[in-house]
Formats: C-alpha cells, sequence, structure tokens
C-alpha cells in the first residue's frame, strides 16, 4: 500500500473481511490513499495471501472494477469510517 | 452444505425480468447518452410451456477503438499479430478502420438458472472478430481476471434465440459467487434479487471490458 502520498491526499481505512473459504489475515484495517486505483486493493490481497485468482466485492452488493478510485469508493458506499472489502477464493472447476 | 446462507446463487425467471427492468431503468437514469440496455421479448422454439414474459436484454453498438495497428492487413484470414511489424513512426488511430462495434445480450439460462452473457465483435465493415481480436481491446485486466478465475471462460455457443455463433462466459460458476456476493453471511438476510443483474454485471463486465459506472449500485437511486 502506498506509504508516501502528498498531505492534500486523503487515506481511507479499508476493511479486509475474509468470505467462503479464503483465509483471514492478521491484520485486517489498512489505510490506502483516495487516489490509488481499487487495483491497488486486490493486488496487495494477492501479495498477502500468495493467491492469483480472488473474488473481491464490497457491500455484498458489487465488484468494483479494477480502476475505480478507492475515494469514490468510499464516499458512495463507505460506512462507519471505512471502506469494507469481502474477499473469497476463486474455487476450481468441480 | 448447511451453510450459513440458504440461498443458492439463482434467479428465477420472474426475478431475471424484474432484475433486468431495473437494470434497463437505472443505466437509462445514469448514462442517458450511452446505449441503452433494451429488453427483447421473443419466444423459444423448443420450449415447455412457459406463459410468462420471456426474452433478453440487449446492449448494442458499444464503440470500442480497436488496439490493433493500420499497417495490419485487414482481408487476412490468417492475420496474426506477430507477422506484421510494428513500426511506432506509422501508427495512426481513424476512427472508420479501427473503430470495433460490440453487442452484449443478457440471456436467462432455464437449465442453470443464472444469466449469461452472450458477446460479439465486428469491424465497421461487419466482419466479425475472432476472439483473438476481442482480446487486444480489452484492459489488461480482463485478460488476468479470464485467465485465472476458474469461474470464467469463454466458449463460443449457439446464441439461445438467435441461433448464429456468439461468444459467452460459461455460466457453471455463476451460481457459486453469486451466492458469495449477494447472500452474505446472515442467514436470515433475503438476497437483493431486484439488484441480482446490477451485481452479476459488475462482476461479467469486467471480463469482457463492459464498464459499469459505480452509480448503478447505489440502491438510494
Amino acid at each position: 500500500m502506498a506509504a508516501e502520498s502528498p498531505i492534500s491526499d486523503r487515506k481511507v481505512v479499508v476493511h479486509l473481511r475474509a468470505t467462503g473459504d479464503a483465509p483471514i489475515l492478521k491484520q485486517t484495517k489498512f489505510k490506502i490513499a483516495g487516489n490509488d486505483n481499487f487495483c491497488k486493493v486486490i493486488e496487495f490481497l494477492r501479495r498477502q495471501l500468495r493467491r492469483d485468482t480472488l473474488f473481491v466485492y464490497v457491500n455484498s452488493a458489487f465488484s468494483p472494477n479494477p480502476d475505480e478510485l478507492v475515494i469514490d469508493l468510499y464516499n458512495n458506499f463507505g460506512f462507519d469510517g471505512k471502506l469494507v472489502v469481502n474477499y473469497a477464493s476463486s474455487m476450481a472447476w468441480g | 452444505m448447511g451453510g450459513h446462507c440458504l440461498w443458492d446463487g439463482t434467479l428465477s425467471p420472474n426475478d431475471f425480468i424484474a432484475s433486468a427492468d431495473d437494470l434497463t431503468k437505472k443505466w437509462m437514469a445514469i448514462n442517458p447518452n450511452l446505449p441503452q440496455w433494451t429488453w427483447i421479448p421473443c419466444q423459444r422454439m423448443d420450449v415447455s410451456c412457459n406463459t410468462q414474459a420471456e426474452g433478453y436484454l440487449a446492449l448494442e453498438n458499444m464503440y470500442q477503438l480497436s488496439a490493433s495497428e493500420v499497417n495490419a492487413p485487414t482481408d487476412d484470414e490468417n492475420y496474426s499479430a506477430e507477422e506484421a511489424p510494428f513500426d511506432n513512426a506509422t501508427l495512426i488511430q481513424s476512427y472508420n478502420d479501427d473503430m470495433h462495434i460490440y453487442d452484449f445480450h443478457i440471456v436467462y439460462s432455464f437449465s442453470y438458472q443464472v444469466p449469461v452473457l452472450y458477446f460479439r465483435g465486428y469491424r465497421c465493415d461487419g466482419h466479425p472478430l475472432h476472439l483473438c481480436d476481442i482480446e487486444k481491446d480489452l484492459p489488461p485486466y480482463s485478460s488476468k481476471i479470464r485467465n485465472e478465475s476458474k469461474w470464467t471462460f469463454m466458449t463460443q455457443e449457439e446464441h439461445p434465440y438467435l441461433c448464429c455463433p456468439w461468444y459467452t462466459l460459461h455460466p457453471c460458476g455463476t451460481s457459486d459467487w453469486m451466492k458469495l456476493l449477494l447472500g452474505g453471511d446472515l442467514p436470515s438476510k433475503n438476497p437483493d434479487m431486484l439488484h441480482y443483474l446490477s451485481a452479476w454485471l459488475s462482476v461479467v463486465g469486467q471480463t469482457v471490458g463492459l464498464r459499469i459506472p459505480l452509480e448503478l449500485h447505489d440502491k438510494s437511486i
């Protein structure tokens, strides 16, 4: 996640929630720059979980496009001061 | 399974129609200047005794500037990107030659009880695009999702109503990930069936480069 950014950047608190069979992270809350794209969250999850195939979604409602801005997601769908992002492992073909 | 959620991720034909109506109206309100979703009523030739209205959603004439280089041969069926030399100095994109047109249809699958996306692309002269051409038009994350996720893969199938081959995202994993997406983790929660299609589209749209505006998911609209 971005460690350095201009003072004018607003940071967004992202709460990562495991669903289905996905592993739970030790640390689940992070701050990310508002003008980062959502793909940064997806990539962060992939690195932390060492898995390529992840299903990532917000608010039991939709899966954000990777180039959406985190601040737009937070402004529209955040609550209690954070953006809740759910993730699950993509299941293999049965 | 006996899990924490009783819903299986599918939707009924009536819920499909209601959700299609909701998607159509919201899309019109949010994107009035873009091509619109249209409900196409029709009847399948082989069908049973469905007395309810049947049809599919169509979004057509989505223009996409192609990513292919201008100095590629235009009438060579065997053309491949590796054969044509890429010359930065002569790369010019003109609206006529390099505009691709896409049609997207959302069709209800009675066997899987989920929506299925059918799509096709073609050049301005009507020449259909092969999948390898289409893939060049898509953003990088689309390829990543299609290649990595076991839940989405493309095949070519006969369109259920139009009886000609279209590309489609196979629906066999749909109910599994829709169960996660809309089911939530409260067993007593009823899934929000009215927004099923916009939720579904937020996922499948990414695999085919169809951009879904954020406002579509705002339930206050």
